[in-house]
């Protein structure tokens, strides 16, 4: 293979000094192709060890979990037809619908679900992808075809959300794995599935995907042929390919160009609330904490943080920076999460007001200094506003911040950093004051809530705020355990008003998801906050007759 | 001093710069800040610390950086590994391979236009100095050489996709993807076009600037115009007497510019989605892949010596005043 292809590439060069032109010809019966842009690629298709994004816009479409995320936000069964669990919450049973196959045309069992979650439940370190949606598994069994049990050791009020992460994999294909390394080095590149669409080749190096429907998939088969992927390397050279109709459809269309695909002939543009948000870190790693943080102390005074919170124009940053594609923030689970449901809508956000602001702090007894800069007991006002170098919106918004914040007298000095070394800076470190930054939370409102628990301040945890509130933390581990939907919901608006208050975030926005695609070949498309590539869309899309 | 001791010379002082290049070589990448396992995971949900940790592990960067992972690094490229790459979890060798061939095939056939264009262009220009030809041509290349690449290649793209419906990325269509060669041979040829076309224009100007003003010196010469006293007609004595001297310069900037080829032309490529090694160096660079930035720049390293070792020993027998010396 490798010796051949220096011979390639000379009889390309001859081939191109040629330059004979013309595509290759097709006949009338040319099968339907969805062709897809995207600026990322998976990392691999390997679900045990696939942690981008783009790995499980694939698994979607080409595996099949228990569970699955309807566009409603609600859990739907996908490979299960209905489930039950016992009143104590540790035995679930779930009954799998008929007809279902692997895309080999083997049937499909109980047994295999019970192969992969076991394999996951035996070997974390070889599953690190998915492993922590099986934390408190003990095991899952098989009594027949159609019946899978699973069994916990405490209960798990989120078991429908971890389930739909859970890809059903076929055990043939990963059974000779013995050792974490074996399995992790499995690329995986034409998985074995049951989903409505078939990978036929991942070439990574040219940052292809091939897929082909699968035309007995037991929901239905899809009304298109294939879907291919393209990665691009350059988000304009995507949107012209759009443009020309080189490709069909755009994943994540960049916000500045969303205008300019908007005025384009025969394509849509779309728009739908989304749930990545951007916030406002506030320095709370407490005095106490080893190592100690180096911060401005007066970032401890809750009326500081109000008047923070008061001297920032949400609607502002919305209107200006994010050109209108999102909207303003308060809470750290955003309204889209569920359909809506965890999203606590009781919070009163606090207004925009400068001389609210200004009250505030002279009340705290912070004096105006002769530069503009208030201060008291020595200590001025005045802290660092850092932000990560790879986010094109975020020196816009700190030129706002560091604007309103003058007005109050607050002094705030803009500087990009590169991630990895802010990260660093922050988590355990806790060297800094103010930091602009983003996330884009899980489906569930688990992950998010775990971001403000003390454990996670940690090298290499999630929380960055430092945020360390013992009853917060004990109210993560009750929400994690309570099944009851209702009882779990109160818990989670409990924590996001704390949060809310304690503002070690404050939240500036949700950004909108922004999709497009040639509108004068495809429709049928669902515009859902979950985005118009999930299988229940794909499964819909068929080409305009 | 004989060629054999020039030779010897200049291979001594190449493995010199080697070695000095293999040690800065894994340096440089230590001294970037961040770290290398959240870099190749990015800010993912999905991964615990108690993963970073493994990953940090496998990786060999729980270990002091000097000596152990220098003497580490060391030994595996004294056997000639280039270790495994970890954001794409294969052997940098094999990695680097196939790259090469795809940036081998663009720049390669962008820099053979090039080099024919721009030294007739700067040969034609030079000979009919201050006449339209001249002023045009020089204007061409002057902006083709200040043109920034990034933005060249876009309108090229923008252009090209539109009016001329040439692909906007990528070497094959995705629906041709594993197809056997010769059935997609005109789509290959498709998608080169444009970022050829870029290079092309990029290189040219240099090549005309040079081979203008080289020529033009060597016309001024003494010896020129007593060939021209002798009667030789103006071709005659633009063949035999000025074109092979006024070629010195050229064969330098060629020698460097194709040593600097495995670099492959990182925008170009980005522009045009290519996947080749210049697109490579930026993915690795973003990921903070060690090995397989190590290894990227010992080829580059290597070949930009070895290039430059090539025209050294052309010289010997181009230029009699090196022969000589």
């Amino acid at each position: 293979m490798k010796s051949r292809k220096w011979l390639v590439q000379v009889i390309l060069i001859a081939a191109v000094l040629l330059s004979a032109c013309g595509q290759a010809g097709g006949g009338s019966q040319e099968p339907v192709v969805l062709k897809v842009g995207w600026t990322g690629a998976p990392d691999t298709l390997n679900p045990a060890y696939a942690f981008l994004t783009e790995s499980f816009t694939i698994f979607d479409l080409t595996y099949s979990a228990l569970t699955t995320q309807a566009v409603s936000g609600e859990y739907v069964g996908s490979l299960a037809k209905e489930w039950t669990h016992s009143d104590d919450g540790l035995t679930w049973t779930f009954t799998l619908k008929d007809n279902i196959t692997w895309h080999n045309g083997e049937p499909f069992t109980a047994s295999d679900v019970a192969w992969t979650i076991n394999a996951i439940i035996a070997d974390p370190d070889g599953w690190a992808a998915v492993s922590n949606y099986t934390a408190n598994f003990v095991e899952a069994a098989a009594p027949d075809d159609k019946t899978v049990v699973i069994t916990l050791d405490t209960p798990v009020g989120n078991m429908e959300y971890r389930l739909s992460w859970i890809y059903i994999v076929y055990p043939p294909d990963f059974e000779v794995f013995t050792t974490p390394e074996d399995l992790q080095n499995f690329t995986n590149d034409t998985p074995t599935g049951t989903g409505p669409f078939k990978v036929t080749s991942f070439d990574k190096d040219l940052g292809v995907i091939v897929m082909d429907a699968y035309a007995d998939y037991f929901d239905g088969a899809a009304k298109i042929d294939q879907i291919t992927f393209q990665t691009f390397d350059n988000s304009d050279a995507m949107i012209q390919a759009l443009k020309v109709g080189d490709i069909d459809m755009v994943i994540d269309v960049p916000q500045s160009a969303f205008a300019t695909v908007e005025g384009f002939e025969n394509v849509k543009a779309v728009k739908t609330a989304g749930s990545y948000f951007s916030e406002l870190i506030i320095n709370s790693v407490p005095e106490d904490f080893d190592p100690a943080p180096n911060k401005n102390p007066a970032l401890d005074d809750p009326q500081v943080r109000l008047a923070i919170a008061h001297a920032i124009n949400k609607q502002d940053l919305v209107d200006a920076v994010l050109q209108n594609l999102g909207v303003v923030g308060d809470t750290i689970v955003p309204p889209q999460l569920g359909g809506g449901f965890w999203h606590n809508p009781n919070i009163q956000d606090i207004p925009f007001d400068l001389s609210k602001a200004n009250a505030v702090l002279e009340q705290a007894g912070y004096v105006m200094g002769a530069d503009g800069v208030r201060e008291k007991d020595g200590v001025r006002l005045e802290f660092r506003l850092q932000f990560p170098s790879d986010n094109p919106l975020y020196p816009r918004v700190a030129d706002m911040l560091t604007a309103w914040f003058k007005e109050a007298g607050i002094k705030t000095t803009p500087e990009s950093v590169d991630p990895d070394s802010l990260y660093s800076q922050m988590t355990p470190a806790g060297n800094y004051d103010l930091v602009i930054w983003g996330w884009g939370p899980d489906p569930d409102p688990d992950f998010i809530l775990s971001v403000m628990t003390s454990d996670q301040f940690v090298d290499g945890g999630w929380s960055d705020s430092g945020y360390m509130n013992p009853e917060y933390d004990q109210l993560y581990l009750d929400q994690q355990v309570t099944v009851d939907k209702a009882a779990r919901q109160a818990i989670i608006w409990k924590m996001q008003e704390m949060v809310f208050n304690d503002r070690p975030y404050i939240v500036l926005w949700y950004e909108d998801l922004l999709r497009a695609y040639r509108s004068d070949r495809f429709t049928g498309f669902i515009e859902s906050p979950l985005g118009i590539e999930i299988h229940h869309s794909m499964l819909q899309v068929e080409p305009v007759q | 001093m004989n060629r054999r001791d020039y030779l010897l010379r200049k291979i001594f002082f190449s493995l010199v710069t080697l070695a000095v290049v293999v040690v800065l070589n894994f340096l440089l990448f230590r001294v970037l800040p961040g770290d290398p396992v959240r870099a190749v995971i990015g800010r993912n949900v999905r991964i615990s610390a108690d993963t970073q940790q493994a990953l940090r592990e496998q990786f060999g960067l729980d270990r002091p950086v000097f000596p152990d992972q220098f003497l580490t690094a060391l030994g595996q490229w004294a056997r000639g590994n280039l270790g495994v790459s970890w954001s794409l979890r294969k052997p940098v060798s094999e990695v680097l391979l196939a790259k090469l061939g795809n940036t081998l095939l663009l720049i390669g056939l962008g820099q053979i236009l090039s080099i024919i264009l721009g030294v007739a262009l700067g040969l034609l220009a030079g000979w009919k100095r201050k006449t339209a030809v001249d002023v045009g041509a020089l204007t061409f290349s002057l902006i083709a050489w200040a043109i920034p690449t990034f933005w060249l290649g876009i309108i090229l793209l923008a252009a090209g996709s539109t009016w001329l419906g040439l692909p906007t990325g990528g070497i094959v269509s995705p629906s041709n993807v594993g197809k056997p060669l010769y059935t997609v041979l005109p789509d290959v040829t498709h998608h080169l076009i444009l970022p050829t076309l870029t290079l092309t224009i990029l290189y040219m100007g240099e090549y005309m600037l040079i081979m203008r003003s080289s020529i033009m010196e060597v016309l001024g010469e003494d010896y020129i115009l007593t060939a021209k006293a002798k009667g030789m007609s103006h071709w005659q004595v633009l063949r035999k007497h000025a074109l092979k001297n006024a070629m010195l310069p050229i064969v330098t900037l060629i020698a460097i510019n194709l040593g600097f080829t495995v670099s492959g032309a990182i925008y170009v490529e980005t522009v045009f989605s290519y996947d080749g090694l210049g697109k490579m160096f930026q993915t690795a660079l973003v990921k903070q892949d060690y090995p397989l930035l190590q290894g990227a720049f010992l080829l580059l390293a290597v070949s930009v010596i070895l290039a430059n070792f090539l025209a050294d020993i052309l010289y010997t027998y181009l230029d009699p005043r090196v022969k000589a010396s």
